[in-house]
């Protein structure tokens, strides 16, 4: 098993080079430059020069190329075009936290709720759970998380006044839990609703498919009651295409994070992300591209142990 | 001898598009202790609808018994809930299948599976249920049970998965197995020693065994009694000897005279003309008339009875009438 998590995560060490190389590709390729955004326009030309040969921006794109990647390796990933002289590590460091609960939590929000309603689902099937589960689950698939974030933004925050239409936590307000959780639940909810959906179906129809087998009419010759039969002996074997889904829907939980996170003013990477690419700020982008390629990678990473772990037939 | 599970008209029926379709109509059935019954029958013939009748796992819907008794050990088991059920199953009466591939739990260890039915039914601690289940591989013939028990059935061959699932069926000494073509996925030589496992394991516990088969060489070779089925009836009843010796009824003779022999030159096997009838659409009369050499105008207007000839023999036909006799 080791060796297999060992040889699994040094594979992923080429695919994460040729994420470095096409999101630097793509950042010089894209109209516009950092001058541009950072100068006043008058400035004459020879300080502009000045400017662009302090940045390194004259150098062959290759070297630039690799002296970020080789000061990106030591942790280093340069400083900020817009709030100069602020370390991008530090940006995102300080972005991470609040991306990463919104990230869990939406996660286990996801699991928890999809996972035993699309088991449900299957059990009982063609009824009339079955088919409100389905409807619900289709119009959770067919909205784009801005329009849901927007409604239940509107809803719950302005008309009712549940919860704050965004932010982290109330500001003036000492740092609690409650205050949280309050804060964190709409963002949470948008975010895991559009996987939250597709889990469901995924487990729906695998669970179908599972409870037809052989062994599950030998777990219930053995006396077992239904529930463990279904539980024991189906949902072990139900869950292992279900895992694969889960770690292909990981860059759309990211993607996710971006929109919703600039929908509730939620101060995490994505947010962070979508104001750096509107001024144009390089490093930042770049930064952020890779620490969200690294993230998908093990994600990838996990859902393929979680794949061998559950399923012994894979030989590693 | 006592009766050990008596079925009395059992009737399970099946429900495809609104039509109710008689799968088992009517079986009547007897396994006395320690007796090994062979059911015998054609695909489509109702035998393995039996069984798992007689285990109350007909999926339902679309099956449903309709009528009957199944008498075990002194309950009806077509009237027990499903709680009381479960006590029975895997402990009382357990089951093995056609299928050993696929019958096994791909994700569960071969111990895993043994050991759930002690902790479940015998209220074992887990490590005595684990030494339980070494000790039952070792019965079913594994030389090396104590590395099998942590193996997944994927790395076990059919002739070995099958000896798993009957090492899980006896685990909790049961009174009745039910083995539902149990060798019919092995290849000839695992046959003979699943079925030579099967008699000393029934012999040893004292089991009566139901083995559900087509294949008379398999009869032959284990059972005491031969109960044969068609079109959802039992048509002939009788010991083992006598059935080979005498068959009866012409569905019986027709099946014995498809089994090739080893003596004769033959060009063509010989087969019983026609098909099965399908269930949702029996003849008038007798089931087995449409395909029968010896049919005359009685049998198909009036279905026969099961008509007792003596103790242990029956045959549903009127060949055997003493009312009507042709030529």
């Amino acid at each position: 098993m080791l060796s297999y998590i060992i040889r699994r995560t040094l594979m992923a060490i080429p695919l994460l080079l040729g994420i470095t190389v096409v999101s630097f590709a793509i950042m010089k390729f894209a109209p516009g430059d950092p001058t541009s955004l950072m100068m006043d326009p008058t400035i004459s030309q020879a300080d502009k020069a000045k400017f662009m040969e302090r940045y390194g921006l004259n150098d062959p794109v290759y070297i630039q190329y690799f002296k970020w990647l080789g000061a990106m390796l030591q942790g280093d990933f340069g400083t900020s075009l817009i709030r100069k002289g602020v370390p991008v590590m530090e940006m995102i460091m300080n972005r991470m936290p609040n991306t990463i609960l919104l990230m869990v939590v939406s996660t286990m929000l996801a699991v928890v709720i999809s996972i035993p309603f699309g088991v449900i689902s299957a059990t009982k099937a063609y009824s009339k759970l079955d088919y409100s589960v389905t409807i619900t689950s289709f119009l959770g698939v067919a909205t784009p998380n801005f329009f849901l974030g927007l409604i239940l933004i509107m809803v719950f925050a302005v008309q009712l006044n549940w919860f704050p239409t965004g932010g982290v936590s109330t500001l003036n307000e000492p740092f609690s839990i409650w205050d949280r959780i309050h804060h964190l639940f709409l963002p949470a909810f948008v975010l895991a609703a559009a996987d939250m959906a597709g889990l469901t179906r995924y487990t729906r129809s695998s669970m179908m498919e599972v409870i037809k087998q052989d062994y599950i009419r030998t777990a219930r010759a053995k006396g077992f009651k239904e529930q463990k039969v279904i539980y024991k002996h189906g949902l072990r074997n139900g869950l292992i295409p279900v895992i694969t889904i889960f770690g292909l829907m990981i860059p759309s939980f990211i993607g996710g994070a971006v929109i919703v996170e600039k929908i509730f003013t939620w101060p995490g990477i994505g947010l962070l992300f979508v104001d750096s690419a509107f001024q144009r700020d390089y490093p930042v982008i770049m930064g952020l591209t890779v620490i969200s390629a690294v993230f998908v990678v093990i994600g990838n990473l996990v859902a393929d142990i979680l794949y061998a772990i559950f399923d012994p037939r894979i030989e590693y | 001898m006592t009766a050990l599970l008596e079925l009395k008209n059992l009737k399970t029926y099946f429900k495809r598009k609104k039509i109710e379709i008689p799968a088992v109509d009517g079986v009547d059935l007897v396994i006395n202790k320690g007796e090994t019954v062979a059911l015998v029958g054609e695909s489509g013939s109702g035998k393995s609808i039996t069984s798992l009748s007689i285990m109350r796992l007909i999926p339902s819907p679309p099956g449903r018994i309709v009528d009957g008794q199944i008498n075990f050990n002194g309950q009806d088991l077509a009237k027990l809930t499903e709680d009381e059920l479960c006590k029975i199953r895997g402990n009382d009466i357990s089951m093995i299948f056609q299928e050993p591939m696929t019958s096994l739990n791909p994700v569960l260890t071969v111990g895993e599976q043994i050991t759930e039915v002690l902790t479940y039914h015998q209220g074992m601690s887990k490590t005595m249920a684990k030494k339980k289940a070494i000790e039952m591989l070792e019965l079913v013939g594994f030389s090396r049970a104590k590395e099998i028990v942590d193996d997944y059935p994927h790395r076990l061959s059919g002739g070995m998965r099958q000896r798993v699932m009957i090492a899980m069926a006896m685990s909790c000494n049961p009174k009745l197995l039910i083995a539902d073509e149990p060798t019919t996925a092995l290849d000839v030589t695992i046959q003979a020693q699943i079925l030579d496992l099967m008699k000393d394991l029934s012999k040893k516990f004292e089991t009566s065994i139901l083995i559900i088969t087509h294949d008379l060489g398999v009869v032959s070779e284990i059972a005491d009694r031969v109960v044969v089925m068609y079109a959802g009836q039992v048509v002939e009843e009788a010991l083992v000897e006598d059935l080979f010796e005498n068959p009866l009824h012409p569905y019986t003779e027709g099946l014995m005279g498809s089994v090739p022999s080893i003596e004769e030159d033959l060009d063509r096997l010989k087969s019983i003309e026609g098909n099965v009838p399908a269930p949702e659409n029996l003849p008038a009369g007798c089931r087995f008339a449409p395909r029968c050499p010896h049919k005359f105008d009685r049998c198909t207007a009036e279905m026969p009875q099961l008509l007792k000839i003596n103790e242990t023999r029956a045959a549903r036909c009127f060949l055997y009438d003493s009312k009507e006799v042709p030529q």
